[in-house]
């Protein structure tokens, strides 16, 4: 018989024992988690590329917040480039009394150049290709929108001042994995009737789609003529790049939720090791008695090495099928509706998953079985003979670069690799001082107690080790556990209810400059309580004192969201309310005090107490090069950017530059639900640009029947309901979180996984224990009591720090990141040492329930 | 027999000292370092075993008896001497050769038994015979089980058999691989007196049919009794080399 084969039937034989099954059960869990979110990332980011161009809709998309009119290529004017153009826009739909803020997509009739558009005739049916241009006077909308407007198919809705029939329903289309995040649900409309809406307003926020298809040659010519012509607000994309701008961004959010699968793996390790160790201290007999009868150091290690082999491939096996079921939980709560099209599993991840399961397992368990193969034969003679010792440097060598290479392979950039073990290690640190601290407190506890209490906090007491050990894990499990939880309902109901009574509720967007009379007049007739009204203008920050913006930052700040998108620009001699000058002085005080060369103000149509806010919406000529322009920038965006007082910024408003000079920085309170800017110019320099104006309002609850009212008499104005945004919110919160805790359940299960391997490795002693007590009397309730004692008091503990450490980290991301005030929650120091009490206790009883069962007689002769 | 007079090994063939004996140890001691100096274990032990022999070590607990049969059998090296086994000088083989060179035709008793809690007691001799690469393992396993009285405990694993049942399965596992000495540590310490002697009886019944030697560590009077030869261990020194 072979060594390989031997090992085999030895592992057959040794299959019900406790350290096998711990060491499987704790693998499967890791493996389990990893090929969760393997399998479902692969399947997602396949999804992108086999649809390759037909994910962009053509060959080549150029996006501009522009029209392009002229184009630098013959190859588009004289058609040898198939092209097509669309218009992205936000508006209002509305039917009846009911309203939704929509994206609206005009196309003509070539729209898409490649891939299929599918339009159904019921919500959630898989549809039939057809163009995306709608028959006239209709529109195709996604399912989502229809339960909105309380509509079906064949109704008619209002979008502006126009009237459309619902002529179908949007059941795929190019680049879309189905409306997952979307707040706006995505409307067709034709592109030669988006005039008659009227909803387009100077300042609007509109997207021109180009779209071209044709031969590999004239596109590269195509790209080559176009890309330089392109200014920083227009984008040429790829089909290929189309994908991989996505996949980057996927990747990203991806890498992070498998490093939290990661960390149940890496939980599982420290189960597996234990169980590995106990394993090998009870093996080093068999070792011995196999030297003895003969075989040798490699023979051993073959022996071994394909028992670890075997139970490597099983338990990652058994993780994978595991990770095959869940993944499909998964994909069902972050993408509900596309699951569907999502492609079947591929095999990728089970190769990875298997891998990662394999170098989890050796680099917890080879440093126990190096030492096993390394038992002297003499040890059959004298029991006491340890095994050899093996460098400690070689055991943590290879124990730490397996894990190392596990972290590097999930983390993918050394930076993040730093990050992750960084982390980890201090979190670790941390977990063992808070474990050692609680323990320290349970010996005064054991003090005061007596009978079976003292007994069992005796016995936590005396396996410090374990305990600390058991104690770390699953305080962590906990603690990740209740942090989630608090994220979801506290934040949410922490910004709502920090909103001051009577706190603006809606937003008014795109008004035009002749509606604010109206609006105004609208507004006070049904007395409702309205901001300052803002005018707005898009445009991009670009250089800084003559120098390009990016070349000023270092290479990691450059790809900051307020240099890639255009910001709202604003101006107002009136520093707004909820805004503070934090440096330099606000350029109205300036102005306040010159003489009548200052724009003359016009009221604020919108706001009883405001009216001397606002700046007119035109007048004074546009002042693009007015060295003294002035104006006062947030101050975060100032730090980001590395901006201070007497900078000169440029901005690209359109096809012109304007440059002004930073006089004031300001803080902004964000979540005072006032229409907020990053920049706010002096009146003067921007006035004569078209804009559309922003303002905020209060509706009371019994007056929201005003705003059908209000959307009918303005159908271009969007109006965004603050309840919607913040319901929308959560519920992408809650499809997040949801994911992250079907992880999080792994992470409970490996954290159980420690407690039953550290309860597994000290049953001998245990069960000696026991074996004496009941010889000196000890009855069985005694003993039983003394376990359930231990175990709870462990599961109270890590409870306990649980709550204590998901307060701070709360307490921390509430004050840091949401400025929300500080909470405590008292129910969580009531459920989490609970539910740990339970847990700890059924898995801690149902591992050592039958030491107290077996009569001292056999045990005595077990242990012999 | 003689001891060989010299205090080293002839430099003639192996088949030369092979008519010495399956066993001889010139000149063996043992030392181990404490924390209060050097302790002699065993000290200028000499000692030839001829095949087909049987010899018993005798002595006080403490007085280097497993020791030396660690030594012999080449579970360990010794501090000084050297020491024959089946015709190698175990001086000259590393850890893995000495193993190789036991593989097969060595067979061992223990006093706990070892016998591995996992396997059956047929599964239990058939380890050894695996191991040594017998094509007939599981017939001479089978046969030896029936040898030992227990034919019909075959699926049995040791915890559901009584100390002197799983040393009957040990001694069927020692003998099983037709092995040229059997080395026995102590056979019958953890039996009672019944059981032992009974065992002592199956012992040297298997041993006569099968022509073996034995080494035997005992300090069981009548069990060292039953040997051709005694040696006597006071302190790790040989105080006397009786006959029987």
């Amino acid at each position: 018989m072979t060594f390989a084969r031997l090992g085999l039937w030895l592992l057959r034989r040794e299959r019900a024992s406790g350290e096998w099954r711990v060491l499987l059960l704790a693998l499967i869990i890791g493996v389990g988690s990893v090929s969760t979110t393997g399998f479902l990332g692969d399947r997602i980011k396949r999804a992108m590329s086999e649809q390759g161009a037909s994910f962009l809709g053509a060959d080549l998309m150029v996006t501009s917040p522009r029209p392009i009119e002229d184009w630098p290529v013959p190859a588009v004017e004289s058609g040898a480039l198939a092209t097509s153009q669309a218009l992205e826009f936000a508006s209002m739909v509305s039917r009846g009394d009911a309203f939704q803020l929509a994206t609206l997509r005009a196309v003509d009739a070539d729209y898409p150049l490649r891939g299929v558009v599918r339009i159904a005739d019921r919500p959630f049916e898989p549809g039939a290709a057809r163009p995306a241009q709608p028959p006239p006077g209709s529109i195709y909308v996604e399912p989502s929108l229809l339960p909105l407007l309380s509509a079906s198919v064949g109704d008619s809705v209002k979008i502006g001042e126009a009237t459309f029939r619902i002529a179908g329903i949007v059941a795929e289309e190019p680049g879309q994995l189905g409306g997952v995040f979307g707040l706006a649900p995505r409307v067709f409309l034709r592109a030669d009737e988006v005039e008659t809406t009227r909803v387009l307003q100077p300042g609007s926020r509109l997207t021109y789609l180009y779209q071209f298809a044709g031969e590999p040659e004239q596109l590269a010519a195509f790209s080559a003529a176009v890309k330089p012509a392109l200014d920083s607000t227009q984008r040429l994309i790829g089909s290929r790049e189309g994908v991989e701008t996505l996949r980057g961004a996927f990747a990203n959010a991806d890498r992070y939720i498998q490093l939290t699968a990661l960390i149940s793996l890496l939980l599982s390790v420290a189960a597996i090791a234990i169980a590995a160790h106990h394993h090998a201290l009870r093996h080093y007999d068999q070792a011995a008695l196999l030297r003895c009868f003969g075989a040798t150091t490699t023979q051993l290690r073959t022996l071994y090495a394909i028992q670890l082999l075997t139970l490597g491939l099983l338990g990652s096996l058994a993780g994978v099928a595991i990770g095959a079921l869940t993944q499909q939980a998964l994909a069902a709560l972050i993408l509900p509706g596309a699951v569907t099209r999502l492609p079947s599993l591929g095999l990728a991840p089970v190769g990875v998953a298997i891998a990662s399961g394999l170098l989890a397992l050796a680099g917890a368990s080879l440093p126990a079985l190096m030492r096993l193969i390394r038992v002297p034969p003499l040890r059959v003679l004298r029991r006491d003979l340890p095994p050899l010792p093996v460098a400690a440097w070689l055991s943590a060598a290879v124990s730490g670069s397996a894990l190392l290479l596990l972290i590097a392979w999930y983390a993918g950039d050394a930076k993040l690799v730093g990050g992750f073990v960084g982390a980890l290690i201090a979190l670790v640190g941390v977990l063992i001082l808070l474990a050692r601290l609680a323990l320290v407190a349970g010996r005064g506890v054991q003090r005061l107690s007596h009978g079976p209490l003292r007994f069992g906090l005796a016995q936590l007491l005396r396996h410090r080790f374990d305990s600390t050990l058991q104690l770390g894990a699953f305080t962590l499990a906990l603690f990740l556990v209740a942090l989630l939880a608090l994220v979801r309902s506290d934040l949410i109901a922490g910004w709502q209810q920090q909103l001051p009574p009577q706190a603006p509720n809606y937003f008014l967007v795109n008004i035009a400059p002749h509606q604010q009379q109206a609006v105004a007049a609208y507004l006070s007739e049904h007395r409702l309580k309205a901001s300052a009204l803002y005018p707005m203008v898009r445009g991009r920050l670009v250089s800084k004192n003559g120098v390009s913006i990016a070349e000023t930052l270092p290479e990691d700040a450059r790809d900051s969201n307020t240099l890639r998108r255009e910001l709202n620009l604003t101006w107002t001699a009136t520093l707004p309310a909820n805004n503070a000058i934090l440096a330099g002085r606000w350029h109205g005080e300036r102005r306040a005090d010159a003489p009548v060369k200052a724009i003359p103000k016009v009221g604020n149509p919108l706001s009883a107490q405001a009216d001397a806010e606002l700046t007119p919406p035109a007048g004074a000529p546009l002042l693009s090069s007015d060295p003294s322009a002035e104006i006062s920038v947030e101050s975060g965006m100032a730090e980001r950017l590395n901006l201070a007082i007497g900078d000169q910024l440029g901005f690209q408003v359109g096809d012109q530059t304007i440059a002004a000079r930073i006089t004031s920085i300001r803080s902004v309170k964000w979540d005072s639900m006032q229409p907020n800017f990053f920049v706010i110019f002096a009146p003067g320099q921007l006035d004569a640009l078209p804009a559309s104006a922003i303002a905020s309002v209060y509706v009371p609850p019994d007056a929201t029947d005003v705003l059908p009212g209000f959307v009918k008499a303005f159908p271009g104005i969007t109006v965004l309901a603050l309840d919607k945004l913040i319901a929308n919110i959560e519920a992408v919160f809650a499809q997040i979180i949801g994911a992250i805790q079907l992880l999080l359940g792994f992470l409970l299960a490996a954290g159980m996984a420690v407690v039953v391997a550290t309860l597994l490795a000290s049953l001998d002693a245990r069960q000696q224990e026991a074996v004496l007590l009941r010889t000196l009397g000890a009855q069985r309730a005694y003993l039983a009591k003394g376990l359930w004692s231990e175990f709870i008091a462990l599961g109270l503990l890590a409870g306990l720090l649980a709550s204590a450490c998901a307060e701070i980290a709360m307490a921390l991301i509430a004050n840091r990141l949401f400025e929300l005030p500080l909470r405590l929650h008292p129910w969580l120091w009531l459920v989490l040492p609970l539910g740990g009490a339970l847990l700890v206790g059924m898995s801690g009883w149902l591992t050592t329930r039958h030491i107290t069962r077996v009569p001292p007689m056999q045990s005595i002769r077990a242990l012999n | 027999m003689t001891p060989p007079d010299s205090a080293q090994f002839p430099a003639e063939s192996t088949s030369a000292l092979q008519s010495h004996g399956v066993v001889i140890a010139r000149a063996l001691s043992q030392r181990v370092t404490t924390a209060d100096g050097e302790l002699a274990i065993l000290s200028e032990v000499e000692l030839a075993v001829k095949a087909g022999e049987t010899l018993a070590i005798t002595g006080a607990s403490g007085s280097g008896k497993s020791t030396l049969l660690g030594l012999l059998a080449g579970l360990d090296q010794p501090s000084a001497g050297e020491i024959m086994l089946l015709g190698q000088r175990l001086g000259d083989l590393d850890e893995d050769a000495r193993a190789r060179l036991r593989a097969g035709r060595i067979g061992f008793v223990f006093q706990s038994f070892q016998l591995l809690p996992a396997l059956s007691a047929l599964e239990n001799i058939l380890l050894p015979l695996e191991l040594a690469g017998r094509a007939d393992a599981s017939t001479r396993a089978a046969y030896w089980l029936d040898r030992v009285g227990l034919a019909a405990r075959a699926a049995h694993t040791p915890r559901q058999l009584s100390g002197g049942e799983q040393q009957r399965v040990a001694l069927a596992r020692a003998f099983a691989t037709d092995p040229e000495i059997v080395f026995a540590d102590e056979p019958t310490g953890n039996l009672d007196a019944d059981t032992g002697a009974r065992i002592i009886e199956l012992l040297f019944e298997l041993n006569a049919s099968a022509h073996t030697t034995l080494i035997l560590v005992t300090h069981d009077e009548a069990l060292a009794a039953r040997c051709q030869r005694r040696l006597h261990l006071v302190a790790g020194q040989m105080r006397e080399a009786a006959f029987a």
